[in-house]
């Protein structure tokens, strides 16, 4: 089983993307517009990267984005990005706890 | 501004805290000796294009969470402040970090610039430099939003240098705050403050009142007789106008007795 099966298979993850850090779309779960979710996801890792770098904090792990009604996922496999939206988005930290329980 | 910065510094693992415009501009800064003006100016260009991204397709995103290695970096909404467009809070923190404090005053500090943004009349940019607008030059001392009582609220060089390394923490995860001790009505005074701004702020509330007795009596213990400036510091944590009237009619009631 894929990463990208298991994000779509927690609960309120309504749809996952996977890329890579240059913004390249690989493949996506209930996500029509997956290769835009992939070119943001994959410049919003990489610009974070350097600013961890820049401020000592070593290798990102995860991003995650909230607003009122849903939020997103982003976590870094290697050179991977895999991102998963989360409706509604107050299940975003059981997501997160999942997610920390699976990596 | 630089007060409400401050405060987020207090909080253990917090390193540097900052306000960006949506250009990538540092506006306000505090942070400790090694996340300078200069580096913090340098990673808020990065992060207002982390959230230009966001944006494209999270138009109503409310924060930012970034988890590292070695620490932490979020970013909280402030929404279009006046005179200066769309702002961001940026916390800078490392492993110790609690989270729980952390959500809690994020939010509340958040809250408090946003108010500062609406009620003030904006700010007043020190003089350009070519590189960074809004920035003094790089030997000057960190900026941050500055106000008085009648004036304005306006922008210019933070009187204080970057802080020192942080002093090792206490049990709860607060630094020890090294205040003059209070006489015991004052004090009994103050530990009730703490106990009903925690009904509408949560943990943080002993924070807010130990602040809030420093600022009105500045180099000596708390007094009784200085409770109604502090009790106009501490309504201002409180964001639901119904809890602020909950909490003054609280404090100015009599304390109940305790049964035994």
């Amino acid at each position: 089983m894929s990463e990208l099966d298991l994000m779509a298979m927690l609960p309120d993850v309504t749809s996952a993307v996977m890329g890579d850090l240059s913004g390249t779309h690989h493949e996506s779960y209930q996500e029509p517009e997956g290769e835009a979710v992939a070119a943001v996801a994959g410049l919003v890792a990489s610009t974070l990267l350097q600013a961890g770098e820049q401020l000592g904090l070593g290798a990102l792990k995860s991003i995650s984005v909230s607003g009122p009604a849903r939020a997103r996922v982003i976590l870094l496999r290697s050179h991977l990005v895999l991102t998963g939206t989360i409706e509604p988005a107050r299940s975003l930290g059981e997501v997160e706890k999942a997610l920390e329980r699976a990596d | 501004m630089e007060t409400i910065l401050q405060g987020l510094m207090e909080l253990v693992g917090v390193n540097a805290a900052m306000v960006v415009d949506d250009q990538g501009h540092l506006l306000a800064h505090r942070g400790r000796a090694v996340y300078d003006v200069q580096l913090c100016e340098h990673v808020s260009g990065m992060l207002a294009r982390v959230v230009d991204s966001i944006q494209l397709q999270h138009e109503d995103w409310e924060s930012i969470s970034a988890r590292f290695a070695d620490g932490k970096v979020l970013l909280r909404n402030l929404g279009v402040v006046p005179q200066s467009g769309p702002c961001v809070l940026v916390i800078v923190a490392d492993a110790t970090l609690n989270a729980s404090f952390a959500t809690v005053a994020i939010r509340v500090a958040a809250n408090k610039l946003k108010r500062f943004g609406e009620s003030g009349s904006g700010r007043t940019p020190v003089p350009s430099t070519p590189n960074a607008p809004w920035l003094s030059p790089p030997s000057a001392p960190p900026m941050a939003w500055s106000s008085s009582p009648t004036a304005p609220p306006t922008f210019g060089p933070a009187p204080s240098t970057p802080l020192p390394l942080p002093i090792p923490s206490s049990p709860s995860g607060l630094r020890p705050l090294g205040a003059p001790t209070p006489d015991p009505a004052s004090l009994a005074f103050l530990t009730r403050c703490a106990k009903e701004l925690a009904r509408h702020v949560g943990p943080m509330a002993k924070v807010f009142v130990d602040e809030a007795a420093r600022r009105v009596s500045p180099g000596q213990p708390f007094a009784v007789s200085s409770s109604e400036a502090l009790l106009a510091e501490l309504v201002s944590q409180i964001e639901d106008p119904k809890g602020r009237l909950a909490f003054l009619a609280a404090l100015k009631s009599p304390p109940q007795p305790t049964r035994r």
